[in-house]
């Protein structure tokens, strides 16, 4: 089933000369793991702001094509109404804190009281994100208390205890350690399993080629490439788009062991299986 | 950081009462002794408040305030007790000056009713978290963006102060002078201005985003995470205090 369809969209903000966002189509699957990629002012942010209603609901500015998210032509909904099937997770975590709320819990049922949760259903759905998180020991912090790297684990707990069908992450990870970061792409490939549909921007490349099942490519507000991270990565002109591939896809290409294919490796996993394909086993 | 309140929190009988009823009771007792202007009427609101204060164990962050209005209050007392209109009757004489019975009993009515409502608005400040009270209005009715505005800037503000210290820290390690006379010390927060109001603006404009997101111009019908139904005895309370505001005014209009 189709979760989003995107028909030539090209927006440009209000005084902005060029457009941020240039003739994009593409379509996304329900469940997908969708990861972006490109280098800064490629839109990233952008599109992610695009697939919420943001753009151009709160920025106007020239907007054409057509965006659908679950069914909701964005044009046609205000952002309220689409928060409760898309969620979107911002770079910042602190100017997502509310600012109303005195402790994490409250601030997680902050969203589910404005959309009209009932109360049982809200303490329900606020238990199992505190948990999924493991941010349960923070309930009854301060929300502006917290670290960075807590308080982005409370920027995505608001957002999914919406349990929207859709989530939009911009670089949810930026303030969070490796072991942080791992949990929270676990967390968000275990919502893209339940069906959830997953956008991530991230610049944790490494990350995001083990977990996204595909990847745009933006570079100056167009999209070059949406493809899995295998067939992605082979191209040869990442360098000029300024993103760079997984540091494994890196080394294999280093040594010239890719022979220019349309499939590399990314992932420690698969290249060990590709150099255990290509010379045998060590021991052998 | 904490927010900008001064509520005092710990557990006593007084803490425990819902918003309202402790909003009813500070705005009737400190109508009613306007409503009914007579000393005895004034001293006992005043004493009833006082016990409520001693049960809410918060007396001891009242004084401070009463006393540094007791400076307002001496003020009063010299001003009316020289030049009250109606002074005619010499109290007492201070180096040839004259103070005046009529000026000086009036001023008792104002300081009467000042330190009382002070005592009364002391009771919904240091035994209600502002959060409470807030939640509790926008149940009554109050717009939620209203009641957002009032509850955010509460805690918003510390958040400012923080961002002020940093850029301060930040232009400071750059070499700003933000120590000695009062002169250098002005002159090192002009250098603050420009980042702290941009960063401010960044900050808004983003937070409004997150807000939108978060569905708060939702139009579901809003729910809360505690629902507080509110206890008969409570009810009772709320009744009873009403009953004598009205009393009160038809007592001053009888007579």
């Amino acid at each position: 089933m189709k979760k989003i369809v995107v028909e030539g969209l090209s927006y440009k903000y209000p005084l902005a000369k060029k457009l941020s966002l240039n003739n994009l189509s593409f379509t996304i699957e329900q469940g997908e793991f969708i990861g972006i990629i490109g280098a800064n002012l490629s839109g990233k942010t952008t599109l992610c702001q695009a697939l919420v209603g943001l753009v151009p609901h709160f920025y106007h500015g020239s907007f054409k094509g057509k965006v659908i998210v679950a069914g909701m032509n964005t044009m046609e909904h205000n952002i309220a109404g689409l928060a409760e099937k898309v969620g979107l997770v911002f770079q910042n975590p602190f100017n997502q804190i509310s600012g109303a709320k005195l402790t994490v819990y409250e601030e997680i049922a902050f969203s589910l009281e404005n959309l009209g949760i009932p109360q049982d259903e809200m303490i329900r759905r606020i238990e199992e994100v505190l948990e999924l998180l493991d941010i349960h020991h923070l309930r009854a912090h301060n929300p502006f208390q917290l670290s960075g790297g807590q308080m982005q684990r409370l920027a995505i707990a608001s957002i999914m205890a919406i349990q929207p069908e859709i989530i939009v992450l911009d670089e949810p990870t930026s303030q969070l350690d490796p072991q942080g970061t791992e949990e929270v792409f676990k967390t968000v490939q275990q919502l893209s399993s339940q069906g959830v549909t997953i956008i991530m921007v991230e610049h944790k490349i490494e990350k995001l080629a083990a977990y996204a099942q595909k990847i745009a490519l933006l570079h100056e507000g167009e999209l070059i490439d949406f493809a899995p991270p295998e067939q992605l990565f082979a191209r040869t002109d990442l360098h000029k788009l300024g993103v760079r591939p997984p540091i494994f896809t890196q080394v294999v290409k280093g040594i010239g062991l890719d022979n220019n294919e349309s499939k590399v490796p990314v992932t420690l996993k698969d290249t060990y299986e590709w150099v255990v394909k290509k010379f045998g086993h060590s021991g052998s | 950081m904490k927010s900008i309140s001064l509520y005092v929190d710990i557990q006593s009988p007084i803490h425990s009462i819902d918003p309202i009823t402790k909003l009813i009771y500070t705005l009737v007792f400190i109508l009613v002794p306007y409503i009914l202007p007579h000393y005895e009427i004034a001293i006992s609101c005043l004493i009833l408040t006082l016990i409520i204060l001693l049960t809410a164990k918060v007396i001891r962050q009242v004084i401070p305030i009463v006393s540094l209005s007791l400076l307002l209050i001496s003020t009063i007392f010299i001003i009316q007790g020289l030049f009250y209109p109606g002074n005619s009757i010499t109290a007492f004489k201070v180096i040839g000056i004259a103070f005046y019975h009529e000026g000086l009993r009036y001023a008792l009515g104002i300081s009467l009713k000042f330190i009382n409502l002070l005592c009364c608005s002391a009771i919904i400040i240091l035994t209600t978290r502002p959060s409470d009270l807030i939640e509790a209005l926008v149940r009554l009715g109050l717009s939620p963006k209203l009641g957002y505005v009032m509850s955010s800037v509460l805690q918003i503000i510390p958040q400012m102060t923080g961002t002020t210290q940093k850029i301060l820290d930040a232009q400071r390690s750059r070499g700003l002078e933000t120590e000695g006379n009062i002169f250098i010390r002005v002159k090192a927060y002009i250098p603050l201005l420009i980042p702290l109001v941009m960063n401010s603006l960044i900050e808004t404009n983003e937070r409004s985003m997150a807000l939108e997101v978060r569905a708060f111009n939702s139009k579901h019908r809003r729910t809360f995470l505690f629902e507080k139904k509110t206890s008969k005895k409570m009810l009772v309370i709320r009744y009873l205090i009403l009953v004598f505001l009205l009393g009160a005014i038809l007592w001053r209009f009888i007579k």
